[in-house]
Order: structure tokens, then sequence, then C-alpha cells
């Protein structure tokens, strides 16, 4: 029929620009930075096949192993920061006075703002000399609590998760609110006219109530917790020696640093199978938790 | 709530304690919510004032207002930091994005979400993965492809890829605003003697100008704020953004930290102001697209 053969004619011409630009660098990346992970290549001249020489040398590299620790660490300063807060938050604003939304407001903005102008500002937060962390203690006279926030190796990891945290609340408090708003107000009454505390409340039936939208919001802190990239890029570069190094740092100092990008790929492809475990092992491990 | 907070002679003691509390709470409650409010605030607060400073002021009195309002520091980070250059580029890019994201993605909401095919499944599918993909993970191999390519280091360097990867949210949005109207649309249409470019243009288009606002407000924000690929795929000064050069920016002019101030300022102006005005509907769009990746 012409009229099948012209609806036939529009999908294909339609669908074809989206989906040539879409598989072309998203998806085809993805495999060929599998395939380049078995060669040795500099980025010009020949590559030498090497096998899966790259890959385990990745995973025999402590380096590797310490920017994947200090990935774990930004997930659970997420978890343990931002998720508590926003939950707090989200039972105390419901109302939709002007304070309140004020206070959502002032939370959601540094959503706005680049990462690269946050890396930047809590680099002079921070900064040894500078830093107006720094002079702030020494006029409240906690002169002995000054140091060199993103320096030293001890506590750096800790600082830089700082800002993650701190920007990053925003959302997850939006996704609460619109949670607990769908709690149905009979229960709410209920709770109330049995004498439940706020606390109680919070955690006898809120909690249980949008348990899978905190599932949600653990499994985007996992992911979120890759694209801390360009925010400790900007504060440290993945040092001093190395020891602020995430996954993303390091896979992209191996390569466009030392120009190894046959290892360089070999590093992506890790990121993508690790977040892909990340991801499903939480889930997994959730769901048996909620299952007993 | 609201029965609670007028109150009546006949409330419960339940209900009365209940008010008592909230409203005792109240007052502990607001101050902390104002001061963590300001807390959140106070950072780009301190960026907004130290651009004003002159850089002995900004090392002398960090915590202070300006002693003298250097409105020349903006006008200095315009013309000297090359900030100008950055802020056109940024505008290019971003805009060039923008259009071909609203094209593609809306032309293949329509399809995906109202007509019928048997691929259907595979099409929407592929998008969803990519949803799930670690962007970082992409820029070893998206480098290598675009200098092989040979676009390494021009404006589609940067427009292909924001494209690509905005496209799956695109859809998703516009595709689940689409399936709320009638079957009969296209029907209808057709009688009208319509072909399907012509539905497509003088009948999805217009009906999903809310959904595409979304996408461009959320794709703007992205965009404009993206540091990966602008770090990896752009290397020409000319054509670096807004993010890019003030990285590069604040190292080179390391101990000017008022043109520094000033230049990172002229970067969140525009975002802060669109936010302000589309606050309801970023806050919305940032999480479905969160959720739903």
């Amino acid at each position: 029929m012409a009229f099948t053969n012209r609806l036939r004619g529009f999908i294909a011409i339609g669908l074809l620009p989206a989906l040539t630009v879409y598989l072309v660098f998203v998806i085809i990346p993805i495999v060929w930075s599998a395939y380049y992970g078995f060669f040795d290549w500099k980025g010009i001249g020949a590559a030498s096949f090497l096998g899966f020489d790259n890959y385990a040398e990745a995973l025999q590299d402590p380096v590797f192993w310490r920017a994947l620790k200090n990935n774990m660490i930004i997930v659970v300063a997420s978890i343990l920061g931002q998720l508590p807060i926003a939950l707090l938050l989200s039972m105390i604003l419901r109302k939709s006075t002007r304070f309140h939304r004020f206070v959502r407001s002032a939370v959601f903005m540094p959503m706005v703002v680049s990462t690269v102008v946050i890396g930047l500002i809590w680099g002079y937060i921070y900064h040894p000399q500078i830093g107006i962390l720094n002079v702030l203690l020494e006029s409240m006279g906690l002169g002995s609590w000054i140091r060199d926030w993103l320096g030293d190796p001890g506590i750096n990891m800790y600082s830089v998760s700082a800002p993650v945290i701190w920007a990053n609340i925003g959302p997850y408090l939006i996704i609460f609110l619109s949670a607990i708003q769908n709690i149905p107000s009979e229960i709410e009454e209920a709770a109330k006219i049995d004498g439940a505390v706020k606390g109680k409340w919070l955690y006898l039936i809120v909690i249980p109530m949008i348990w899978d939208t905190i599932k949600v919001a653990i499994v985007l802190c996992i992911s979120g917790s890759l694209k801390a990239f360009d925010l400790i890029f900007v504060m440290t570069g993945g040092g001093p020696a190395q020891s602020t190094e995430l996954l993303a740092t390091y896979m992209y100092n191996n390569t466009f640093e030392i120009f190894r990008y046959g290892y360089g790929s070999a590093v992506s492809t890790l990121i993508i199978i690790i977040s892909m475990i990340l991801v499903l092992g939480s889930q997994l491990l959730m769901r048996k938790r909620g299952m007993e | 709530m609201k029965t609670i907070a007028t109150g009546s002679l006949t409330e419960r003691p339940a209900e009365r304690q209940a008010r008592t509390l909230k409203f005792s709470g109240a007052w502990i409650l607001n101050p902390v919510l104002l001061i963590y409010a300001l807390l959140t605030l106070y950072p780009l607060l301190w960026l907004f004032i130290s651009s004003f400073k002159s850089n002995q002021d900004f090392f002398g009195s960090p915590f202070a207002l300006p002693s003298e309002w250097q409105f020349s520091n903006y006008t200095r980070a315009w013309e000297i930091g090359g900030i100008g250059s950055a802020f056109l580029n940024s505008v290019i890019v971003s805009v060039c994005s923008l259009a071909l994201t609203l094209f593609l993605g809306t032309l293949t909401a329509f399809i995906v979400s109202r007509l019928q095919f048997r691929l259907k499944g595979v099409v929407m599918m592929l998008f969803v993965l990519g949803m799930l993909i670690p962007i970082h993970s992409t820029l070893v191999p998206l480098f290598i492809l675009m200098k092989n390519i040979g676009i390494l280091d021009t404006y589609a360097s940067l427009i292909l890829p924001y494209t690509a990867f905005e496209l799956p949210v695109a859809i998703f949005v516009v595709a689940a605003y689409l399936t709320a109207f009638p079957k009969e649309l296209e029907e209808a249409a057709m009688i009208d003697g319509n072909g399907y470019w012509g539905i497509f243009f003088r009948i999805i288009v217009p009906l999903a100008v809310p959904a595409m606002a979304t996408v461009s407000i959320l794709g703007f924000l992205r965009f404009w704020n993206d540091f990966a690929f602008a770090l990896v795929f752009i290397n020409d000064q000319a054509l670096k953004t807004l993010p890019l050069s003030l990285s590069l920016f604040s190292d080179g002019y390391g101990t000017d930290y008022s043109l520094t101030m000033a230049a990172m300022s002229i970067a969140v102006i525009p975002t802060i102001i669109i936010y302000l005005l589309f606050q309801n509907s970023i806050m919305k769009g940032m999480v479905a697209g969160a959720v739903k990746g």
C-alpha cells in the first residue's frame, strides 16, 4: 500500500539524522574504546596489539585502585552528606510559603553554576595562604586548625567532597519533596492523631513510604560520583602526588598528559564496566533488603 | 494542615499538642533554615562581592564589602582577559547545539511516540542506554574519532557530541508530553491533506512547544557549563568556551584575582538570570532528566 510505504519512508528519513549523530558520538566510541584498549598507541604512528596487557596493567596499578577508592569516598560522602540533608529539608520545606520557596531556590542555586566556577571558588576558600577558610579560622582563634586543605593528602579527599556535597543537594531535595507529596494525607493525619512526633514520623512512615525514591537517589549518587571529574580536576588536577586522583582524572592524565591512548581507552572501558557493576550491584542489594 | 493552623475550640488534645509543637518548632527552624540558605548562597555572594574589589582589597579584607566598587574589573576581564570572545563562542556553541537537539529530538520523539513501526523497541532501548553511560569514559575514543574525521578544534567538535548526549533526555521529555494527545490527531490532519512532514511542522511542533521549552533550558545550562568536552576537544585559543577559558585564565592571571573574579561572574550571571526566570521548570526538568538518567 502506498500509504504504509509513505509512512515507512518518513520514519526511516526522520530517524536517520538523530540515530546517526547518536550512534557516531555515543555508542560507537564505547565499542571503539574497548577495542583501542587492546593496543599500545601513542596517538601517532603504528599501533601494536597487546591483548589484555593494558587492562591487566591498570588492574595492577596501585594508583588505579587509589583512584577507585577516591571515587568511593565521593560516593559515600554524597550518600551520607546529600541524602540526609535533602531528606530533612524536604520534611521541613513542604509548604509553599515565600520563605520556604526562597530556601529551596537557594539550595538549588549551585546546580546552575558551572562546575569550573564552583571549583575555582572553593579553590579560593581552601587556599593555604589567602583562603577565606583559614582567614576565618584565624580570626575565630582557631589558628591550630589552619592547614593546607587541598595539599595535605590525609584530608584533601574530604576537602574536595565538601563542594561536591554542597553543589548537589538541590535535585535530591526536589526528588524527595515530590515523593513526600505523594504520600496520602490520611496517613499523615492518622499519624498525628496517634501522636507520632516528627522524628518518629520520619523514621516509621516517610522513609519506608518513599524507599523506592531513596533507592533511585542512591543510584544517582553512585553515577554522580563518576561525574565529579570537572570539580576535582579544577581544584587539584588529581594531585598532589595523585592523592586526589579519580578514575576519570587518571584516565585523562594517562591519555592527554603522557599520550598513552591505548591505555587511556582501556581505563575508559573499565570505568564503564565499574559504573555498571556499581549501579546494578546496588540495585540488587537494595532489592534483597526490601524483600526480607 | 490548614484546619490545625486556624485552630478551633473543638480540637482534640493531640491536635493542640501538634499545633504548639509546630508553632514552637518554627521559631527554631526558620532561623536555622535561613542560616543554612545563606551559607549555601555565600560562596556565590562572595564571588560577586569580590569581583568588584581591587586586588589589595581582596587580600586585605576578604569578607568586607569593596572599599571602592571597581566596575572596571568587568571591562578589563572582557577585553584583556579575552572573556568577550569566550562568551561569544559559548553563545555560538550553545545556540547551535540547542537548535540541533530541538529539531532532531522533537522529530524522533514524534516518530517513537505517535507512529507504529517494528524496530521501535530497539530504537527506544538504544536511547535509554545512552543515559547510563558515564560521559567522561567517551572522551578518549571521541577524541580519536574526531581527530580521524578532521573536526577536532572546530565548533562541530563540541556541537555534535553535545547534541548526541542531550538527545536521550530531549526525546524522553518531548515523547512523554506528546503521548498525552488523542490518537486521532494525525488522521484528522491527514484528511486535511497534510503529509507526515506537514503534520510534524504544522501540528506536532506547535503542540510540543512547552516540552521543547523545558528541553531548551536544561540543554542550555548543560552546554553553557560543560568543561570536559571543551577541555579535550578544543585547543585553539580563539575557539575556547567560557568554562575552558576560565580554568586557563585563572592560571595565566593567577595573581590578578579581581580580574579572575569578574571573569567568573560574567560566566555565571546568564545562568543565574535564566534560573531566576525559569526556576520551576528547571527544578522539575532537571529532576526528570536525572531520574531517567
